[in-house]
């Protein structure tokens, strides 16, 4: 794929030149603007600014954190008009993501195994783990259950380093912040029309109070027909409809969020559910018969309490109830075998879960910070179940519970005003596998303001779940006996920030995973099991320029070079591009009201389990954004988008459970976006 | 009836009985189109249109006040709107400072704002603290985010003096910042502490806190 390679790099030093050299408006700052100290309260208070890197609340968590981040605004999410939380992992340097029409996968690093369900990237909720605890899935599509609308800001921390807080994340942790009340103030709603019979509608109401409670409740309603013809080649031929699977692609959700905060106290209230009908025919299912679907149903309750107790000390408490509910239906013929020819298979997950954590840190001499903590979490329902409706044949039942223990402490230690170290430790207990320790260590060094060198070290686990530890069906034998993988990062990153607008980020990585816990064939039984026999070595190099301006023109390059191997073998990675390029560009076309947006992912080709290549492709989408002001339109927010703007034809490698070799994503769908604040 | 050759469930190895996934054969995939170059050349003109229509467009930025200007022009009006105890002040002439300790975000508009500018009768001055020093000189002490984590000893070496903090972080007012700015919808507020500036026996004026979020700190 030279020849994509090539013109991408040349869009994007094209985008770097045009990015760099500012556009208008960056040499200014005394120059003649109206005399400020000469005006009102009131006006000063009505006088609508730029938030540019300098003045951002951000640019300090960005530097000092110990790990390299990404942060993605409310704002982004709707100029580039992003769908869903998978749309802005896309537009994440070193990220990519494959859809199968079930579910969304990510891919960090290089590292995207077909079939695995998210289970290395962390996903958090202001703080709370959204992974379920019987796949350890993240939500990253439709099935993530909070409404884009609602979110304040995503950060994305890469590598192990992510975080010592929370149970330690493989490659990454996403951390969606939510809006407060004072974010989202009034009764507001928004209405969705977009291609393939999309609606979406949402209904909010925020307040704060005088006395400083804030409260935000909302309601999310998706409903999407999906192509309603869909063409697989793979299953062209007169049994199977010639290939053609008619309104199977169908998707749903119903949502409802909840945030009250008061004083020290937060509480969070959740519940998603969401409807896709499986189009593929995977898992040896019948070919186009719409029945076959998942419905994946997460909810939560979260009570946070933080606060700053006498001069040195902070304290974190945190506790929670989760459910997790997960019902397939699967449709087969076993009219091969002598049964009926149409059988629905219903294949279950119960998981119930509660714990709590607990965290408190101390300033030492004013510049030095430790942090001690704990978390316990009881996973007293991790019930897992597949069985034939009718007649009813039940393949197994298999309930289960488990516990989690663990600590860590952490030290942030100013050996310099300029050079900081970063040492972290962390200790889990699982009471399916035993215990585990993990260190991280961090170099900080920042010889002026606007630039930070890191010198990063982590080890991290994935712990075996509940899956992969007690799924028994015909022909497979479960490990109860699985310990967790294990992977080893280091990486040095270069920020800096030049001016009030521009950032400029370099990195490095090498990592190492051992022990990935795989599917093998016991050559005695022929029997499958899941075994830690997976290694997997990687490096790579990223590279990113971005210009941040809210009102201006803004927008980044990004381009990463990632490689991956296993060891000793000639295997080549499935799912593997080796060249990731992200560009994002927007633009005001009328002053403050008019944004007009181009978000492009360039993925170079990715081989498939076939041995074959999924193509390298290049896919823009477009968003026009208003935001009028005006007396007469005020409140009024809207937005046409247009994505993949060429109906550039590109597919996502599959997994194992597919016969497709490659899933072919959307050609060209728009969405239209009214806002609307009372 | 035999065992039915499969096991769904996500990630099931069942399948395998079906035999090797790609046993069906190698269908050759037909590589998806790149963009073609007339859609490639479309796209740079259409950056190219943007960016040129942006340039043409007069004051598109120029004029904009910066964040940093609104809030510099905001710390001038604290000065006037905030009445400090009497003994702050030998002599009705003495010049009314405001310090910035931390990394200051402010760069040279601090600086402009302050020249030859009277709050009060008293002259405006500048200083910028270098981390360990003491603020007793000031009367407005600018906290800047960088120093987040030193917050709470800092007010702690405040106590007893009559200094207004001014901050613009997230919590900084619940903490015990006397004025802490914030962002909304892109405009620049602040919350008050009134509490806090009772204690250090400061007074804020009607007038400035009936535009302000007040905030109840602790204790």
């Amino acid at each position: 794929m030279r020849s994509g390679m090539r013109r991408a790099l040349r869009t994007s030093a094209l985008a770097m030149a045009v990015l760099l050299s500012g556009g208008p408006g960056s040499a200014q700052d005394q120059k003649s603007v109206p005399d400020l100290t000469e005006m009102s309260l009131e006006k000063l208070m009505d006088i609508e600014v730029d938030t540019v890197y300098g003045a951002s609340r951000y640019l300090q968590k960005v530097t000092e954190a110990p790990a390299s981040v990404s942060i993605v605004t409310a704002e982004e999410i709707q100029k580039y008009g992003y769908r869903s939380l998978a749309d802005v992992l896309r537009s994440v340097r070193g990220f990519y993501v494959t859809y199968d029409r079930n579910y969304s996968y990510v891919g960090v690093r290089g590292f995207a195994r077909p079939g695995d369900y998210n289970s290395r990237i962390l996903l958090l909720v202001d703080g709370h783990r959204v992974n379920d605890n019987v796949f350890d899935q993240a939500f990253l599509g439709t099935e993530f259950p909070i409404d884009l609308d609602l979110i304040e800001r995503v950060e994305v921390i890469r590598g192990p380093n992510s975080s010592l807080y929370v149970a330690s994340a493989f490659l990454g942790v996403v951390n969606v912040v939510t809006k407060r009340g004072r974010d989202s103030k009034g009764l507001s709603f928004s209405g969705e029309l977009a291609s393939y019979g999309t609606y979406k509608g949402r209904l909010s109401y925020g307040k704060r109070f005088a006395n400083g409670l804030e409260t935000l409740f909302s309601a999310s309603n998706y409903d999407s027909q999906g192509q309603q013809r869909l063409y697989f080649k793979e299953f062209d031929s007169p049994a199977t409809h010639h290939g053609i699977a008619e309104n199977a692609d169908y998707d749903g959700y119903h949502q409802i969020f909840a945030k009250v905060f008061y004083r020290d106290f937060t509480v969070h209230a959740i519940y998603g559910s969401r409807e896709k009908g499986i189009p593929t025919a995977s898992f040896g299912t019948v070919f186009n018969d719409p029945a076959t679907r998942t419905v994946d149903a997460r909810g939560y309750l979260d009570l946070q309490y933080e606060r700053e107790l006498a001069s040195q000390w902070a304290l974190l408490g945190r506790l929670y109830y989760d459910q997790y509910d997960y019902h397939g239906t699967y449709v087969y013929d076993y009219s091969q075998e002598g049964g009926p020819s149409r059988v629905l298979n219903s294949d279950d997950a119960h998981g119930k879960w509660w714990g709590g954590e607990l965290n408190l840190g101390r300033t030492f001499r004013k510049k030095h910070h430790f942090v001690v903590g704990s978390e316990y979490r009881d996973n007293f329902q991790q019930d897992q179940g597949n069985f034939d409706v009718n007649p009813f044949l039940q393949y197994f039942a298999d309930p289960h519970d488990s516990r989690i223990g663990a600590a860590f402490v952490q030290g942030d230690i100013a050996l310099r005003s300029d050079l900081f170290l970063n040492l972290g430790l962390r200790y889990d207990h699982y009471s399916t596998f035993g215990g585990t320790t993990n260190p991280r260590v961090a170099l900080i060094y920042r010889p002026f303001e606007k630039t930070s060198l890191k010198l990063l070290y982590a080890r991290a686990f994935r712990p075996p779940n509940a899956y992969e530890l007690y799924n028994a069906g015909y022909a497979t034998v479960p490990n109860p006996g699985l310990q967790p993988e294990i992977v080893n990062t280091g990486e040095l990153v270069l920020e800096q920030y030049l001016g009030k607008y521009v950032s400029l980020t370099a990195s490095a990585f090498r990592y190492r995973m051992r022990s990935l816990i795989s599917l093998r064939t016991d050559p005695a039984s022929g029997a499958l099991t899941y075994e830690n026999t997976g290694h997997v070595n990687g490096k790579g190099l990223e590279f990113e320029v971005r210009r941040k301006s809210s009102w201006g023109l803004e927008g980044g390059v990004s381009y990463s070079l990632q490689e991956a191997e296993i060891p000793n073998s000639g295997q080549p990675l499935i799912n593997l591009p080796r060249h990731l390029g992200k560009l994002k560009f927007s633009a005001p076309l009328v002053k403050r009201k008019l944004f007009a947006s181009l978000d492009l992912e360039y993925l170079s080709r990715r081989r498939t389990l076939g041995g074959n290549f999924a193509g390298g492709h290049a896919v823009p989408n477009l968003t026009l954004f208003s935001r009028p002001s005006a007396a007469g339109l005020k409140g009024w927010e809207l937005s046409a988008s247009l994505y993949n703007l060429f109906n550039t034809r590109y597919g996502d490698p599959t997994s194992e459970e597919h016969r497709e070799d490659v899933i072919f994503q959307d050609g060209r769908t728009y969405r239209f976006k009214v806002q609307y604040r009372f | 009836m035999a065992l039915p050759m499969h096991l769904v469930g996500r990630r099931n190895g069942g399948n395998k009985a079906l035999g090797e996934p790609r046993a069906w054969g190698s269908f050759p995939v037909r590589e998806s189109r790149p963009i073609d170059r007339g859609a490639r050349t479309l796209l740079a003109l259409l950056a190219g249109l943007l960016l040129a229509g942006l340039s043409s467009i007069p004051g598109a930025q120029a004029q904009a006040p910066s964040e940093r200007q609104v809030k510099a022009a905001f710390l001038y009006n604290f000065a006037k709107f905030v009445e400090w105890p009497p003994d702050r002040f030998a002599d009705p002439q003495d010049p009314l400072v405001l310090c910035v300790t931390g990394e200051d975000p402010f760069g040279t508009v601090l600086d402009g704002i302050v020249l030859g500018k009277t709050a009060n009768g008293h002259p405006l001055a500048l200083r910028r603290l270098r981390r360990e020093q003491e603020a007793r000189g000031c009367q407005i002490l600018f906290v800047s985010a960088s120093e987040r984590k030193r917050l709470r000893p800092l007010l702690e070496s405040l106590k007893g003096t009559s200094i207004l903090t001014v901050g613009e972080s997230d919590g900084f007012a619940q903490q015990g910042v006397m004025i802490n700015f914030i962002l909304e919808e892109n405009r620049v507020h602040f919350e008050i502490n009134v509490d806090a500036a009772e204690r250090a026996g400061l007074k804020i004026s009607s007038r400035l806190l009936s535009l302000a979020k007040v905030v109840r700190g602790e204790r």
